[in-house]
């Protein structure tokens, strides 16, 4: 191999300044959730009719993204793919900060984390018919397999990385879907029983993780100053159109079965109720509509700005896509009885955004971003430049 | 073994809310307030729900009191990673606050809106039930003096009471019954075996037509409602 990797040296102002700022989110981030853990729920704004708030919103987003990442990584390792070596490591690093930091939101949400080893006593003191068990297994196993992936690529052990990468894949794409599957196989909720709740959520996966890491390595290759071919990028946003096509076709279908009754009252309300901003804006403007027209614009998807504002436009709205699922899917009534109930039990669940959650929020992404800056400095994860290293990393929040 | 079961006439039924209050000072669930009310944080084991069809002045309320169903199969049961709720086997689904990690996935699952979430340590002036002892150290299920925050809850259908009369050799159904059952006015409520063919619930179950909430899930509850 030609291509030398190296740490960045992580002595310039920018990246102390960044790395203290984000220690200090992080640290906001942990008091906030040790005022929720002392004071109890109260402080955020789930109830019993929205049990799951942003930490959820933030772990499942933050699954497809790891998962999107992960699968790219093996372009190069898998499928030999030679072009995209110097962005491979990249990919790999930021799957397993990603799912960490999703690991951590889990943790957040739980009523009593102290507990949370019970989710880890596979066979033993768990229901294995759970989907949250089963999902324990495949969460795990992936952070397991992504560092065992990570040292084969230190180690330069091609033949098992090749190996290691193909589990990766399919570990990958199962975590995801089974991430889907805890949406999909709930009954009693309307908007997210479907059986194609796993693929669509894959396909989001697919889409969310691929713009992000474009995000990731412009940012990182432009501060670093390194010498490197934008043809990269260009190949990379090639594949987007695609998969959002079909992630869009995916929640197309998701949403015309629900059309039809009995699913048909919930799901008008999503269309067209308190939440539809967020579904119509950000789930299918911002992630599908604007990137498509972006991407396959002549001019625009030749230019780097074209391309990196699809990018980030991706990015934000699959983030809307998960909270259009969540909160509303749960704040719709349940039909107990037909006709139309009366007073509270009738009444739609409310999500208002309290500090703490807001500042909980902020701290998962801050402590990924500083271990993805603490991994720049420790880890060779980036090509040599020529030169030694005068200026060093960017902001780049998980 | 015995399969309890619950059979609530809406012909009786006169929306008095004596089920919930009495679910209440029996369980020393926390009494809410009014905000809490509103942001719907408060504990409820037992709901009254008023449903009306139709236009004035052609409309129909229907009070449908609503406790735990407690499913045979129980989508709470089978969602819980933690089998902290878990059905015994005399079909009661009971909730164990040790083991319960918070996630609440169990309140996401259930069709029924029965289950409530803990999103704070009561003070000891929101109970009904100060005589119980304020011990921490009192674990298990029941009873349970004060509150933990963090673990989600819901209706036991009085479960200490049923085991305590067995142990004392008690009729269940006619002598020992849960809290509703007992303090409702109207005697709109009927508990016992629907094993048992000559029990109260068996022969109310053959002597009219009866329906259970939400069948298309397939929960196959035993809390039966004979209609109007």
């Amino acid at each position: 191999m030609s291509l030398t990797f190296s740490a960045l040296e992580g002595r310039s102002r920018i990246f102390l300044i960044l790395t203290a700022a984000l220690a200090v989110l992080s640290l906001t981030g942990l008091i906030s959730f040790m005022v929720s853990y002392i004071r109890g729920h109260q402080v955020l704004g789930t109830s019993n009719i929205v049990p799951w708030g942003m930490p959820i919103v933030i772990t499942i987003y933050l699954i497809g993204l790891s998962a999107g990442s992960l699968i790219l990584s093996s372009l190069t390792y898998v499928f030999g793919k030679e072009e995209y070596r110097p962005i491979s490591r990249i990919a790999v690093f930021l799957a397993i900060v990603l799912i960490f930091g999703a690991m951590a939101g889990i943790a957040l949400d739980l009523g009593r984390p102290e507990k949370s080893w019970r989710l880890f006593m596979f066979f033993v003191l768990n229901n294995m018919r759970s989907m949250f068990a089963i999902n324990g297994i495949l969460y795990g196993g992936y952070f397991l397999i992504g560092v065992i992936y990570l040292g084969f690529i230190f180690g330069e052990k091609w033949k098992w990385t090749r190996v290691m990468g193909l589990i990766a894949i399919f570990w990958a794409a199962l975590v995801h879907m089974g991430t889907g599957a805890i949406f999909g196989f709930i009954a009693a909720r309307p908007i997210f029983y479907s059986p194609i709740k796993p693929f669509e959520f894959l396909a989001a996966a697919l889409v969310s993780g691929l713009a992000l890491l474009m995000i990731v390595v412009w940012i990182l290759f432009r501060f670093t100053k390194r010498k490197w071919d934008q043809e990269i990028l260009y190949a990379l946003s090639k594949l987007l159109p695609p998969l959002i096509v079909v992630l869009f076709t995916m929640v197309l279908v998701d949403k015309l079965t629900h059309l039809y009754s009995p699913h048909r009252e919930p799901t008008l309300w999503l269309l067209a109720g308190p939440f539809s901003w967020i579904f119509w804006g950000l789930q299918v403007g911002c992630a599908y509509i604007l990137p498509f027209i972006l991407l396959v614009h002549p001019r625009y998807k030749k230019t780097i700005q074209g391309v990196m504002t699809a990018a980030c436009l991706v990015v934000i709205g699959i983030f809307g896509e998960r909270f259009a699922l969540v909160i509303p899917g749960t704040a719709y009534p349940l039909a107990f009885y037909p006709g139309s109930i009366e007073g509270i039990w009738g009444a739609v669940g409310s999500f208002p955004l309290r500090p703490m959650e807001l500042l909980m929020s902020i701290g998962i992404f801050a402590l990924m971003g500083l271990f993805f800056l603490l991994g720049l400095k420790y880890l060779a994860l980036l090509p040599a430049s020529e030169q030694s290293e005068q200026t060093s990393a960017p902001a780049e929040k998980g | 073994m015995p399969r309890w079961g619950m059979v609530i006439d809406l012909d009786k039924c006169v929306g008095c809310q004596a089920c919930t209050v009495a679910c209440k000072a029996e369980n020393n669930v926390p009494h809410g307030s009014p905000e809490e009310q509103k942001l719907r944080r408060d504990i409820y084991w037992n709901k009254v729900i008023a449903v009306t069809s139709g236009n004035y002045p052609k409309v129909n309320t229907e009070l449908i009191p609503m406790p735990c169903m407690h499913c045979d199969q129980a989508p709470c049961v089978t969602v819980c990673p933690a089998k902290a709720t878990y059905r015994r086997e005399d079909g009661i689904i009971v909730q164990d606050f040790r083991r319960c990690i918070g996630c609440k996935y169990c309140i996401v699952a259930c069709p029924y809106g029965a289950r409530s979430f803990n999103s704070k340590e009561q003070e000891e002036k929101e109970y009904h039930r100060k005589d119980l002892p304020p011990d921490r150290s009192v674990w298990g299920p029941w009873p349970f003096p004060t509150r933990t925050h963090g673990v989600v809850e819901k209706c036991t259908f009085c479960f200490h009471r049923i085991d305590q009369g067995i142990k004392e050799g008690k009729r269940i159904g006619k002598e020992v019954v849960p809290a509703c059952v007992e303090d409702c006015p109207a005697n709109a409520r009927a508990f016992g075996d629907l094993e048992d063919t000559g029990s109260e619930v068996s022969q109310l179950l053959a002597s009219r037509g009866w329906i259970r909430l939400r069948e298309e899930l397939g929960t196959k509850c035993k809390v039966y409602y004979l209609p109007r």
